[in-house]
């Protein structure tokens, strides 16, 4: 079947534009099924996992994304150059550029995902949700397309309060603010158009409607160039702060199966009527009363696509470069089963303590957790350098068990073996959030983390231990010191006390 | 060696004694601790429980961090104490925050002037890295005696943004 600048044939060399751990999962498969790889790497990358696992690998350029991940001739010229006749973006970068999807039919290259058309209408989020209403997918209640800045202003009260000014190239998180009295709407449409210009060149925003005590809902799409498109089940993605992502499992508490049913058909519907091909994910709010309404779609493999694979036992970064290969999709949704329950914590390095400020600087040790039900995804490694040129995520950690209370309890194990030292990072959020009532009893929904959850709310059992251990290290400190004073200090005076402590 | 810890507040008298024996609150504790060495982590077994923690110097004070939870930890020896209470209890600090850059990027936005009076978690600044907005707050309340930024600006990791006197230093 010819679908519209799409190739769908068969490839044997993959160059992957992208890094960090998302380049290792794409490697992973393309090296299970038999398929070169070509990596593409920038000056804070040379030795990164990505770099190093692959089959070729191609410098294109500084630090800076746009001189180098962003640089769809750099790539092109880099995938003729290595005899790479496909392309897999990962997610980020160019995943949902149309112009780069472009580039790679025109150069006559596999891209593995949906056709440009596909992504340009459900990239732009006011012609997603326009496109998907009409076939009868229902829709958060929002502004249309083409309004100005005056034009929204005085809609907003009919859009009704609270609301979002969302951006409309946008995603996760950025070029969003809430708005919850018309007094700020003004500053919070200027904030959000400044962000959503630095994060995708375009500063076009909207306002919806926001629905209060809401979760975030999204199903997990595949489908062929043959017309096939199947659900694979949904995830609950409702534990973020600041529209990011923290928290994510498969399935939800919140979803029976009858409602997962409808949900995929829902999903199945508006994926089709953009005719999309590869894998997707369609996003949903649903309110307290199970109502759910079509957010937006993300038309490339998605960051928490772990913990599907994990209850669904299918490979999806596999499926993804089989569909593009031009093969039907290897299972029909009646042979799409969840059984037992994952969970993925995303690992970022910021300081939960200090509000969450990014934290830069070199990786020291980086001990991963092991063990069974336990998977790791992560692109850093002791010597790595955290800059700001990317986003701040370390790694994914997911746990499968049996049951939710089994993930739970293995999550908690593994966050307590991983190790990472030299920057800051969140596990103490995820151990706590592991700890807390209301995750526990699956009652939460997307304000949670900003609004009711609290680091600190807890008597911290070990003050006894902390203080003997900042004596020990300021009776360390302060011996060292005097030692170092000393005139004429021997060697082995030094040595003895380094001896203790070894 | 006598040393006086403070957690939140709790105070612990500590005595380091001879190897492995320590006396805290007059309560003695055999102890073994090694710091790890490909890390910054230090193994602790108290009595014969084990634990891993992260100790870090952070400006005078101490940050340990053991199992998530983070725990701030003032320690003084006996001369710094003799020091203080010489002193008739004020405040060692001079009373000044320095607000530093936690890393680098661009001064979107400057919410506060010299001489204005800011209180605890007050906007100050807003600072565009890794592709977000941060806004930076007031720790504590006081007047604003130093902007040394303005909006557009670049900055460094530990670039001095907005200093901060405690209200009631003159």
């Amino acid at each position: 079947m010819d679908m519209p600048e799409l190739h769908t044939r068969r490839f044997s060399k993959v160059l992957i534009a992208n890094r960090g751990e998302i380049a290792m999962r794409i490697l992973r498969a393309c090296h299970e099924l038999g398929l070169s790889t070509v990596a593409v790497y920038s000056d804070a990358d040379r030795n990164a996992p990505h770099v190093r696992f692959a089959d070729e690998a191609y410098h294109i350029g500084p630090a800076a994304a746009r001189e180098s991940y962003l640089a769809i001739e750099k790539i092109i010229e880099t995938a003729h150059r290595s005899g790479a006749d496909a392309i897999h973006p990962g997610y980020g970068f160019l995943a949902e550029n149309a112009e780069f999807a472009r580039a790679c039919y025109e150069a006559g290259i596999v891209f593995v995902g949906p056709s440009p058309r596909a992504i340009e209408v459900m990239g732009d989020k006011l012609t997603a949700r326009s496109t998907v209403s009409k076939v009868g997918v229902p829709v958060v209640p929002g502004t249309e397309p083409g309004m100005s800045d005056q034009d929204m202003m005085a809609e907003a009260p009919n859009v009704g309060f609270p609301l979002l000014v969302k951006a409309s190239a946008g995603g996760g998180g950025k070029g969003m603010r809430p708005v919850y009295a018309i007094e700020d709407l003004a500053d919070a449409i200027a904030s959000a158009k400044r962000e959503a210009l630095a994060a995708f060149g375009d500063d076009t925003v909207y306002l919806e409607r926001m629905i209060t005590e809401s979760r975030h809902i999204e199903i997990q799409l595949l489908a062929d160039s043959y017309g096939n498109a199947i659900s694979l089940g949904e995830r609950e993605c409702s534990l973020q702060r600041r529209h990011q992502k923290l928290i994510e499992e498969a399935p939800s508490v919140f979803i029976d199966e009858t409602l997962r049913k409808k949900m995929g058909e829902v999903a199945v519907a508006a994926a089709e009527a953009v005719g999309y091909v590869n894998a997707g994910t369609i996003e949903f709010l649903m309110d307290r009363s199970k109502n759910f309404y079509f957010l937006e779609m993300n038309t490339r493999l998605q960051v928490e696509h772990p913990v599907t694979e994990l209850v669904t036992g299918v490979d999806i970064v596999q499926e993804q470069l089989r569909i593009a290969r031009g093969r039907r999709l290897s299972l029909a949704q009646e042979d799409v089963t969840m059984k037992g329950w994952a969970i993925e914590c995303r690992v970022n390095a910021e300081d939960p303590y200090n509000n969450y400020m990014p934290s830069t600087g070199m990786i020291t040790t980086s001990q991963l957790p092991t063990g069974p039900g336990v998977r790791v995804d992560t692109g850093v490694f002791p010597g790595f350098h955290i800059t700001p040129f990317y986003d701040p995520m370390i790694s994914k950690l997911i746990c499968y068990g049996n049951t939710r209370a089994e993930a739970v309890l293995r999550m908690r194990r593994a966050l307590e073996e991983y190790r990472i030292t030299g920057v800051k990072t969140n596990i103490p959020f995820h151990q706590r959030m592991m700890e807390s009532h209301r995750f526990l009893s699956g009652s939460f929904d997307t304000e949670f983390v900003e609004n009711r959850f609290s680091l600190t709310d807890r008597e911290p059992p070990h003050v006894l231990e902390a203080a003997i251990l900042a004596t020990l290290a300021y009776h360390e400190q302060s011996q060292r010191a005097a030692q170092i004073v000393r005139a004429g200090s021997r060697e082995t005076s030094q040595w003895k006390w380094y001896g203790r402590t070894k | 060696m006598k040393y006086y810890a403070r957690v939140d507040d709790q105070e612990f008298i500590i005595e380091i004694g001879h190897e492995n024996e320590i006396m805290v609150n007059d309560e003695l504790y055999k102890i073994d601790f090694q710091k790890m060495p490909d890390s910054g982590v230090t193994s602790l077994i108290i009595g014969n429980r084990s634990l891993e923690a992260v100790v870090e110097d952070k400006d005078g004070s101490w940050q340990v961090l053991i199992r998530g939870d983070l725990y701030d930890v003032e320690v003084e020896d006996e001369r710094a104490r003799r020091l203080a209470s010489a002193r008739g209890d004020l405040q060692v600090a001079d009373g000044e925050i320095v607000m530093r850059s936690p890393m680098p990027g661009i001064v979107i936005a400057v919410s506060v002037r010299k001489g204005q009076t800011i209180h605890k978690g007050d906007k100050l600044i807003i600072l565009e890295s890794m592709k977000m907005e941060n806004e930076l707050r007031a720790p504590r309340d006081g007047t604003v005696t130093q902007v040394s930024v303005e909006p557009g600006v670049s900055v460094e990791k530990d670039q001095i943004l907005v200093v901060i006197s405690d209200e009631h230093s003159p």
